[in-house]
């Protein structure tokens, strides 16, 4: 087993930290040239854990190399995916990693501002944070010179307001900037146009809290973590019917089997596997005979017609009706829309009240056909994912579990709920 | 330069234009809500979704810049379908009233549904959601939340044309609604070019709901006569009645018609409208008021002036001009106005009132004449005891007529235009009935065309000049528009 680089004991406060070496990347990568680190995180294979796993050196390297004037540093801290608590955890534990991984990154991209843009419901988290910004500050880690080095690096945490939508870039933008938060139109990317017009970089906290390691160890010995292009190790959150739910780390490229049995001690007492949401709610759901032997990266669940995503694994046993799950779904989708594109606004609206009209017995056949289709409709046709995030569940259950739905279309008990409760 | 491919047709446009614009250049149209040339791009309707080739998925083709080299499809089975789908998606929640809606022939969503859909609703009328309806929102303005699709573009307009922010959209998901925000009201000076912008029947005019179904509705293109600005505007009508007045938006005036102008129409079959001549405050009959009006300037004895007007067309300030060079033999005549012109709102209301003031000025050019201040000094002076001139012209020398006396016989179109001191007036046919050469404060022309009929006994000015001549003993061999500007050069 590889040693933990994110989730580590005693580190939460700065002493702490010290002791594990802390800091020290961040002494090192002011000596080094801002092009060096982007490309040392380059070679590290470093990929976005908040969901979409774009390669974070690159996305460093976007930032226009004469832009005059302010760039902005943003941490993704609006973990709000259903079935995904990791980032949470991260920051409780280990706040300096995401602290430090920001001050580093905002040198390499030359920024002297950053914001970590929390969901609302973390308060303690953000306390956390808040306390973990204060200790780093006093030890001239945040603030102006850092180190003597003349790089000054300001940090503040935002706190969200209760909305999934902030979670995507651009929306998250414009909540921080003070408005509605709905997803903008790209291009302009970030990278271009992003935090208040300026060239912006942003990054989820599991990536960010990942750079000092890479700085103090080295590309090459991150790379050769994990499996592939799938390089590191990765957070997962599994929650279910498991005996330990809770956020594991372990190298990308895990099988779910290894997951399950060796970290999570296997399905609860009397529970069979039926189904896994490998990355969080929005990823298509795969049958346990799908996930079984299924290797935990982006490549081998893309190629299982899945997403890592945010790498919550959420494990659904035998007995557990899938009608009322991806109701359950669609409900959190239908509230959260933004509301700005049709397929979206519309789409997530009627989804739920078909798969009401099912749940509650009053569904047809055609009902099924019909939530099929508008998942369809909305795939791929809006400005931000959250149209997919709902489209993909709703394609996969219905494909995987098609004769639950036909059943209660036809009126009869669920097998699912027969079974099990 | 960057040279596409769109439906196998090739064009080359500059650059920064969207696929969009570029499929427009080639005749191509792609079906559009949330689009508006002259507004921001929001890419929410995801209407004009289109395929380009090495694109992963549909693209809106509004927010797409064209590149070179691009291969744009817009009629493909999967571009056909996304057009259906966005439209089922936009009438699952949508009442479906066109019965009674007022947009019904003019509406985005029932021409799309022509063009691309034409399929039953799968989705059960009693699960709609229910909204707002017949909220008045301000002097202009009916909004029904019911048949909104979102597209935002008034708020768009509200927040970049007239930059007064009214509008927002409210809530999220399915529960958002366009609304005012807080303490606002939507009276903004062009709050009605909303609800020609709004691509369904969202927002309604107060003033058009329920008069006529648009496809009754003749089209007459025209100018708004409402400041020095000279909107080109479009007349609809019906049965020789005005229903609205519409902006035929352009490059050199106007896209948007302002609330003031838009409204001008309502003078042609206003309640004061004069089909008879007025003497002090009785009606009487147009021949007789004539002949009163001749004995008086007869009476005068040759200290009769002539006051042009910057409201009135070329042509019609010209018969006025023949009128006192001719028939009066007078030298007391004036067609020299000043005025102050320019946008004075930063959209179109100009700082001039007056539609013609340059216009008059070419007659003066063409006839010579007295300044304002000459001509009101003689009226001062008591060397004139007649002024004929046109009712809101009779305002630029308001004080001095008082002061002296002097006897006023004036034109107008309708009662409440008749300044107090006014001793007979001549009706005319107004500008809506009639056709008049105008030069806007760009020093362009603008013809008016006439949309309806005058009632019979209505005559266009210069007709009523060629009259009034002849009862004062003289003959202008005025028998058109034509006769009475040869001469002029309009540039």
């Amino acid at each position: 087993m590889t040693e933990n680089i994110l989730l580590k004991d005693n580190v939460a406060g700065i002493e702490g930290y010290f002791a594990g070496g802390g800091y020290k990347p961040l002494k090192k990568a002011l000596g080094l040239k801002p092009a060096d680190i982007i490309e040392e995180v380059k070679k590290s294979n470093l990929r976005g854990r908040g969901g979409a796993g774009f390669p974070a050196g690159l996305k460093w390297s976007f930032i226009p190399k004469d832009a005059q004037g302010e760039r902005y540093l943003v941490c993704n801290a609006d973990e709000g995916e259903p079935g995904t608590f990791k980032d949470r955890e991260l920051m409780r534990r280990n706040p300096h990693a995401v602290i430090e991984g920001m001050a580093i990154a905002a040198y390499a991209i030359g920024s002297s501002h950053g914001y970590i843009y929390i969901r609302g419901e973390f308060a303690a988290e953000a306390e956390v944070l808040e306390a973990a910004i204060a200790a780093a500050r006093s030890k001239g880690f945040i603030g102006k010179n850092i180190l003597g080095s003349g790089f000054n690096f300001e940090l503040f945490v935002h706190r969200g307001a209760g909305a999934y939508i902030c979670g995507e870039e651009t929306a998250l933008l414009e909540s921080l900037e003070g408005f509605k938060g709905q997803p903008r139109l790209k291009p302009p990317f970030p990278a271009i146009k992003g935090l208040f017009g300026r060239p912006t970089v942003m990054n989820n906290v599991e990536t960010l809290a990942a750079v000092p390691a890479i700085i103090e160890k080295g590309g090459d010995w991150y790379a050769a973590i994990g499996s592939g292009k799938s390089a590191g190790t990765k957070l997962f959150c599994v929650s279910g019917a498991v005996k330990k739910p809770g956020v594991y780390e372990l190298p990308l490229g895990v099988t779910f089997r290894d997951l399950l049995e060796k970290s999570c001690g296997g399905m609860k007492e009397g529970k069979i596997l039926k189904a896994v949401i490998p990355g969080g709610s929005s990823t298509p759901v795969l049958t346990a005979e799908e996930a079984w032997g299924v290797k935990l990266d982006y490549e081998s669940l893309a190629a299982a017609g899945s997403m890592l995503g945010s790498g919550g694994v959420i494990v659904i046993p035998e007995g557990e009706c899938m009608v009322k799950l991806l109701q359950v779904l669609a409900r959190f989708y239908h509230h959260e829309s933004c509301g700005q594109c049709t397929p979206c606004r519309e789409g997530c609206g009627w989804i739920e009240k078909l798969l009401n009209r099912l749940e509650e017995g009053r569904g047809s056949s055609a009902d099924i056909d019909n939530i099929y289709a508008a998942g369809e409709a909305m795939m791929g046709r809006t400005i931000c994912p959250l149209a997919d995030a709902m489209a993909m569940p709703v394609m996969s259950f219905i494909k995987k579990f098609r004769p639950e739905f036909e059943a209660h279309a036809r009126g009869e008990t669920c097998a699912g709920r027969a079974a099990g409760k | 330069m960057p040279k596409l491919t769109i439906d196998g047709l090739s064009v080359e446009v500059p650059k920064g234009t969207s696929v969009l614009e570029a499929a427009q250049l080639l005749g191509i149209h792609i079906p559009r809500y949330c689009y508006h040339p002259k507004l921001t791009v929001a890419g929410n309707c995801r209407m004009c979704l289109v395929e380009i080739e090495k694109a992963n998925k549909l693209l809106t083709a509004c927010s797409t810049e064209a590149l070179e080299g691009m291969v744009v499809r817009t009629t493909t089975e999967q571009v056909r379908k996304a057009r259906r789908d966005v439209l089922e998606f936009l009438l699952i929640n949508h009442p479906v009233d066109c019965p009674i809606c007022d947009q019904a022939g003019e509406c985005g969503l029932q021409d799309y549904y022509m063009d691309y859909s034409l399929r039953k609703s799968r989705f059960a009328q009693e699960d709609k959601i229910r909204r707002p309806k017949r909220r008045i929102v301000g002097q202009h303005l009916v909004l029904d939340n019911e048949r909104c699709i979102l597209c935002t573009r008034c708020v768009r307009f509200c927040a970049e044309v007239t930059k007064t922010h009214e509008l927002d959209v409210m809530e999220r998901s399915d529960g958002s609604f366009i609304d005012l925000k807080e303490g606002k009201t939507l009276d903004n000076g062009y709050s009605r070019n909303i609800a020609d912008i709004c691509p369904v029947g969202a927002f309604t005019s107060r003033d058009f709901r329920f008069k006529q179904r648009v496809w009754f509705l003749k089209r007459t293109p025209t100018v708004c006569l409402g400041c020095a600005t000279g909107c080109l505007v479009e007349a609809q009508h019906n049965e020789n009645v005005i229903y609205r007045l519409l902006p035929r938006p352009n490059a050199e005036t106007n896209t948007w018609l302002c609330d003031y102008g838009c409204m001008t129409y309502k003078a042609v079959l206003a309640g004061d409208r004069l089909s008879k001549g007025v003497i002090k405050n009785g009606l009487i009959d147009l021949e007789p008021a004539l002949r009163e009006a001749a004995s008086r300037i007869d009476e005068a004895k040759g200290a009769v002036a002539v006051l042009g007007s910057p409201w009135l067309s070329v042509e019609d300030n010209a018969a006025l001009a023949r009128l006192a060079k001719d028939a009066f033999k007078t030298e007391n005549y004036c067609f020299d106005f000043e005025a102050v012109q320019g946008i004075k709102d930063g959209i179109l209301i100009n700082k001039d009132p007056a539609p013609n003031t340059r216009g008059a000025r070419m007659v003066k050019e063409a006839h010579g004449g007295l300044s304002l201040a000459e001509l009101s000094d003689r009226v001062a002076t008591g060397k004139v005891k007649v002024v004929v001139t046109e009712a809101r012209a009779a305002g630029l020398m308001k004080e001095v007529l008082k002061a002296a006396g002097t006897r006023l016989l004036v034109f107008a179109t309708n009662k409440g235009e008749i300044p107090a001191q006014a001793y007979a007036t001549l009706p005319y046919a107004s500008y809506f009935e009639t056709p008049g050469t105008f030069i806007n404060y760009q020093g362009l022309r603008r013809v008016t065309a006439p949309a309806v009929q005058a009632p019979d006994a209505i005559k266009p000015l210069w007709e009523m000049v060629n009259k009034l001549a002849a009862y004062s003993g003289a003959s202008l061999r005025l028998h058109s528009a034509e006769d009475a500007i040869k001469g002029i050069d309009i540039k």
